[in-house]
């Protein structure tokens, strides 16, 4: 069978990491968002809650970063290519038509790239594009004394907060995708699987079948 | 002997005018004896039905006014500021801020039969200001008129004079004792923040008052005296009904919001939200779209497969 090795050790700790700690953030987030912030107790435990866990996040993203510089992990795997553009064109007719007749993924995961276009370019969204505007957004909302002087004399908190605001449903839209795109493996958990083993059961490449196998 | 003396005092004060029947018969007394026991029972009527009045839930005030009693010198030009602002004439007992009632200049009242004049305390400058609270907002839920609303510009509670029918209600309900009383106008007025550019903060020569966005600080200050929940029981359970988790709050906050949506405005809003609206709103939209549509993807695969 056909099982490429996909994620390291480091990384699978740290998208599981990752998963919980931006579950309890979305949580949270709504719960405060929902609740208003203005009727809330300063020391109201999903307020601290929200702050921990989102330093937490700083923390583990910025592992991630230096990790992946380290290991090369960022530059095979999110650096975007030449021809990348009719990937994704490739990648969305995919999802779009091929995937219902049983047609082949065009990029099936293997160790030298294992994203395909559309899902570099989301990977990329999200960790240089949205997490950095909820990491910044998020520290200035803390206390910090000087900054908050000037945060309140500009007014610019409610900037910040409709910042904060649209990225985190972008982010909560990104989420159901990849959860859903995370069922359409070879079979439901396949790449749950890989995620926690390392290791994708992954189609056969084709000529490769069972019985042409010796 | 007692009915003569008793009827010659009547009829002595009711000199002048033509002579009545004062006398109260059986029959009279069994009317109005029926009628105030009938009039009684249905007081209880309506005092139960004051029960389940809606509780009264505000936007939440933009700013407040912050004051720092180490900065404050007592000068009590704040007050003057706004009584001149808000009733036309320096009456620092009407001020909205509350300084003169810290003050003592008299003996310093360390012994109980010769206490000061401070009502919180001799000598001690405690600037006292409405906290605009968030809700429940106690002098409005209290007040029998309705008379205490969000004023449109701040959205600080204010009273609305045309239906304030001075009843001092609210003065009893207000747990800071911040409401107002103009004995001669018989209104009761507090602090309304003067549309964003409040007249105490302006006078205020030592920088002791600062106006500022709002900021909880109803549960930081202790309160002036024992505090007696003004809500009725049933309220109190309307509260928990929203500040529980796992409540479906957000689902019907996204569902009127929606349904302001089609009819043009005037839904609802999460309450005290920072931002933009349309950006919940966009937010309500495509998060059930998305799951709508990535549930269709999943659903088309299956049949496709068979």
């Amino acid at each position: 069978m056909n099982r490429p090795y996909l994620h390291p050790p480091a990384l699978r700790i740290w998208h599981w990491l990752n998963a919980a700690i931006v579950m309890a953030l979305i949580a949270t987030g709504l719960d405060l968002r929902f609740h208003g912030i203005a009727a809330l107790a300063p020391r109201d435990p999903a307020l601290l809650w929200h702050k921990g866990l989102g330093l937490a996040l700083i923390a583990v993203s910025i592992f991630w970063f230096v990790y992946s510089v380290a290991s090369g992990n960022l530059r095979r795997h999110y650096g975007i290519k030449r021809g990348d553009l009719r990937g994704m064109a490739a990648q969305t007719r995919y999802y779009l038509g091929a995937i219902f007749t049983g047609g082949a993924n065009p990029f099936p995961g293997t160790p030298a790239a294992k994203f395909n276009p559309l899902q570099k370019i989301a990977y990329n969204a999200v960790m240089f594009i949205l997490l950095p505007i909820q990491a910044v957004t998020g520290l200035l909302f803390m206390n910090i004394p000087p900054l908050r002087d000037w945060l309140l004399a500009g007014e610019l908190i409610g900037l910040l907060g409709a910042a904060h605001t649209l990225c985190s449903y972008l982010l909560i839209l990104y989420l159901i995708v990849h959860l859903y795109m995370a069922t359409l493996g070879e079979t439901f958990f396949a790449h749950t699987r890989a995620m926690i083993t390392g290791y994708e059961d992954a189609a056969q490449p084709p000529g490769q079948e069972e019985g042409n196998r010796t | 002997m007692e009915n003569n003396l008793v009827s010659e005092e009547i009829g002595s004060r009711a000199a002048g005018a033509p002579s009545v029947p004062l006398s109260c018969t059986r029959r009279q007394t069994l009317i109005w004896g029926g009628a105030s026991l009938l009039g009684l029972s249905a007081l209880e009527e309506v005092l139960a039905r004051g029960y389940d009045r809606p509780l009264i839930i505000m936007e939440q005030a933009e700013g407040m006014i912050m004051a720092d009693p180490v900065l404050c010198v007592g000068c009590g030009r704040c007050e003057l500021a706004c009584t001149e602002f808000n009733d036309g004439k320096a009456a620092p007992s009407l001020a909205r801020i509350k300084i003169d009632r810290n003050l003592n200049f008299g003996p310093p009242g360390a012994t109980p039969w010769r206490a000061g004049h401070g009502n919180w305390g001799d000598g001690l400058i405690v600037q006292d200001l409405c906290r605009q609270c968030p809700h429940p907002v106690p002098c409005a839920n209290m007040c029998p008129e309705g008379a205490i609303v969000v004023s449109p510009d701040t959205k600080a509670r204010v009273v609305d004079p045309e239906r304030c029918t001075g009843c001092g209600i609210c003065l009893r309900a207000c747990p800071w004792e911040m409401i107002t009383f103009d004995p001669e106008s018989r209104k009761a007025s507090k602090c309304h923040l003067c549309a964003g550019k409040p007249k105490c903060v302006a006078a205020c020569p030592a920088g002791a008052l600062r106006y500022t966005s709002w900021y909880d600080l109803t549960g930081r200050i202790p309160l002036r005296r024992p505090y007696q929940p003004p809500l009725l029981p049933p309220l109190t359970v309307s509260c928990q009904e929203c500040h529980l988790p796992g409540q479906g709050q957000n689902v019907r906050e996204i569902w009127s919001m929606l349904r302001g949506l089609w009819s043009g405005g005037g839904g609802g809003r999460p309450a005290g939200g920072i931002g933009f609206k349309w950006i919940d709103m966009a937010g309500a939209i495509f998060v059930p779209l998305t799951i709508g549509a990535v549930a269709i993807h999943a659903l088309l695969r299956k049949v496709q497969k068979k």
